[in-house]
């Protein structure tokens, strides 16, 4: 049984929660966006640079930001040069961190079981800084997505109009991906360079597949994101595995039994 | 109706009327006959384009010395094969051509109403949603859309004749539907110069009958519009024919432009002659 008393587990629970609020919101526009990839190998290509910060002592959080800032930048000029499609460009750089990180991990820091804390998460990691960050980075996103929120509507139903309709096309995407980038880094913590589409793609996706209208789809990916979280944690806590092993277990049950649900549904309205 | 007018050279001073500035004037090729609504000789709070070329990559000018005028109630047929340059004059126009050379002269700003194949149709969006989206420019956002946009979107929806389908997610709707929702949103930008981009092709009839009366009445209230087509004959029936092919072949009055030269050069060999001396323009999937 899980010990509510524990201040880790307490820091988990709210860590979770607070990561729902991003994860639900921006989640949503990376759904909708098409950004899942990006996602994913904006957690990965911060697994170097967490080798580095662990090896010398700085702040995980700040490596892990200018890593996946860097992949931003890095990716855009890939793009921009057009002999690279944007998956293309998202590939090279996401094998090319994940193999740095494996060099710099077992032949040069030899940081040992530390690795699989870095690729996976954990729950016992998590101090209160952690939970303040991820606190910082969820009020950024209610912020982000109320300021934005039209501009990533507009360009991402039809760009060619964006520019026309007073929309700021190519500057809302930019600080669409640094949200993005900033929660990833956040989630890092508690879910793992690996795994962090867990909370920013998995929630979002199975609440797509359950309403049709924006407003709802981010209300039901929060709500998801947290109770998938609160789920994760106890998981975690009985099998003793890690919260990001957890969480990609829980969520893909769901994403599956939701996905199973609606496919049944449809198939008896047309019958 | 926006009334500011906006004046610029851009690019560089490769353009063949770059920084040269001054006041609208003729336009070399732009017909002759009797003035219509909105005629050549006065073209105030209209559109006028001087030696404009451009393109995506440099050292290559996708499209090559455009120069035209564009008064307030007329319709401009763009006619052109695919690949002619059409989208990418509105690319020009809009200010999202990478690269440009040349004039123009804007009553202000712009509408857009693209082709609906550019537009997602899985996102969660309805057609009054997607409307609505003509009022976002002019709405602070940390605020809702203004009530009187509000209605105004209902009202725009109704004048194309899709009030009741409202609620419905634009996904759902029939190709014509979906080009008259993008035009009822380019009604409430209140743009005096709309860009349409092939608004015709592919619809069913009663949203092209639909489109074409929203036309006459947009042409009463004195917008101008440019409207990107295949269809020769139609253009015909306008104010004006620009033709392209990478650039301007001819600009005028339709009696004066679409003579079979004129065609043969700007659609080359997807030019289809019928009996009788009507022309049909094959194009890949459209036929007129």
């Amino acid at each position: 049984m899980i010990d509510l008393g524990a201040p880790y587990v307490q820091r988990a629970l709210l860590e979770m929660l607070l990561l729902a609020v991003p994860a639900g919101l921006l989640g949503s526009w990376i759904v909708l966006r098409r950004l899942a990839f990006f996602s994913h190998a904006v957690g990965t290509v911060s697994f170097p640079a967490l080798v580095l910060a662990s090896a010398w002592g700085i702040a995980p959080q700040l490596a892990a930001l200018v890593a996946a800032l860097g992949f931003g930048v890095a990716q855009e000029r890939l793009e921009r040069a057009r002999r690279l499609g944007a998956d293309a460009a998202t590939g090279l750089l996401l094998v090319g961190a994940l193999a740095a990180g494996v060099v710099l991990a077992s032949d040069v820091f030899e940081s040992g079981t530390e690795v699989d804390t870095l690729l996976f998460g954990s729950l016992i990691g998590l101090g209160e800084r952690e939970v303040l960050l991820t606190g910082v980075v969820a009020a950024g996103a209610v912020v982000l997505d109320a300021a934005l929120r039209r501009h990533w509507l507009g360009t991402g139903f039809e760009r060619g109009s964006a520019r026309a309709l007073g929309l700021r096309p190519v500057l809302a995407d930019r600080l669409l991906l640094a949200g993005v980038a900033a929660t990833a880094v956040v989630a890092l913590d508690a879910v793992g360079a690996l795994l962090v589409t867990v909370v920013l793609v998995v929630p979002a996706a199975t609440a797509r597949l359950l309403t049709d209208r924006l407003a709802q789809l981010q209300l039901a990916a929060i709500a998801l994101a947290a109770v998938e979280g609160v789920g994760a944690v106890w998981l975690a806590d009985a099998m003793n595995v890690g919260a990001g092993p957890a969480l990609a277990v829980l969520g893909g049950a769901v994403f599956a039994l939701v996905a199973a649900t609606t496919a049944l549904r449809a198939r008896a309205v047309t019958a | 109706m926006t009334a500011d007018r906006r004046r610029g050279s851009i690019g560089g001073a490769a353009g063949p009327a770059a920084g040269s500035g001054g006041a609208a004037g003729p336009v070399p090729g732009s017909g002759g006959g009797a003035a219509s609504p909105g005629s050549d000789e006065t073209n105030a709070c209209g559109l006028a384009v001087r030696g404009l070329s451009g393109g995506y990559v440099p050292g290559r000018d996708a499209l090559r010395d455009v120069t035209f005028e564009a008064g307030p109630g007329q319709i401009v047929g763009v006619l052109g094969p695919n690949g002619g340059g059409k989208t990418t004059l509105f690319r020009a126009l809009l200010g999202e051509l990478p690269r440009r050379r040349g004039e123009l002269e804007l009553p202000g700003r712009l509408a857009y109403v693209p082709q609906t194949e550019r537009t997602r149709l899985d996102f969660p969006v309805s057609a009054f949603d997607v409307v609505l989206m003509g009022a976002y420019g002019r709405t602070p956002w940390f605020r809702r859309v203004a009530r009187r946009d509000r209605e105004a979107a209902r009202a725009a929806l109704d004048r194309v004749g899709l009030a009741e389908r409202a609620g419905d997610s634009f996904g759902v709707l029939s190709g014509g539907q979906r080009q008259r929702v993008l035009i009822a949103r380019a009604l409430l930008q209140e743009a005096p110069v709309l860009l349409l981009d092939e608004p015709l092709s592919g619809v069913d009839g009663v949203s092209a009958a639909r489109i074409e009366a929203l036309f006459g009445e947009l042409r009463a209230e004195g917008r101008t519009l440019l409207v990107a087509t295949h269809d020769v004959r139609q253009a015909g029936e306008w104010d004006r024919v620009l033709c392209l092919h990478g650039r301007q072949i001819d600009f005028g009055r339709p009696a004066a432009v679409l003579s079979p030269e004129t065609l043969r050069e700007t659609y080359g060999a997807e030019l289809i002659v019928l009996e009788g001396g009507d022309h049909a323009v094959g194009v890949g999937h459209h036929v007129h």
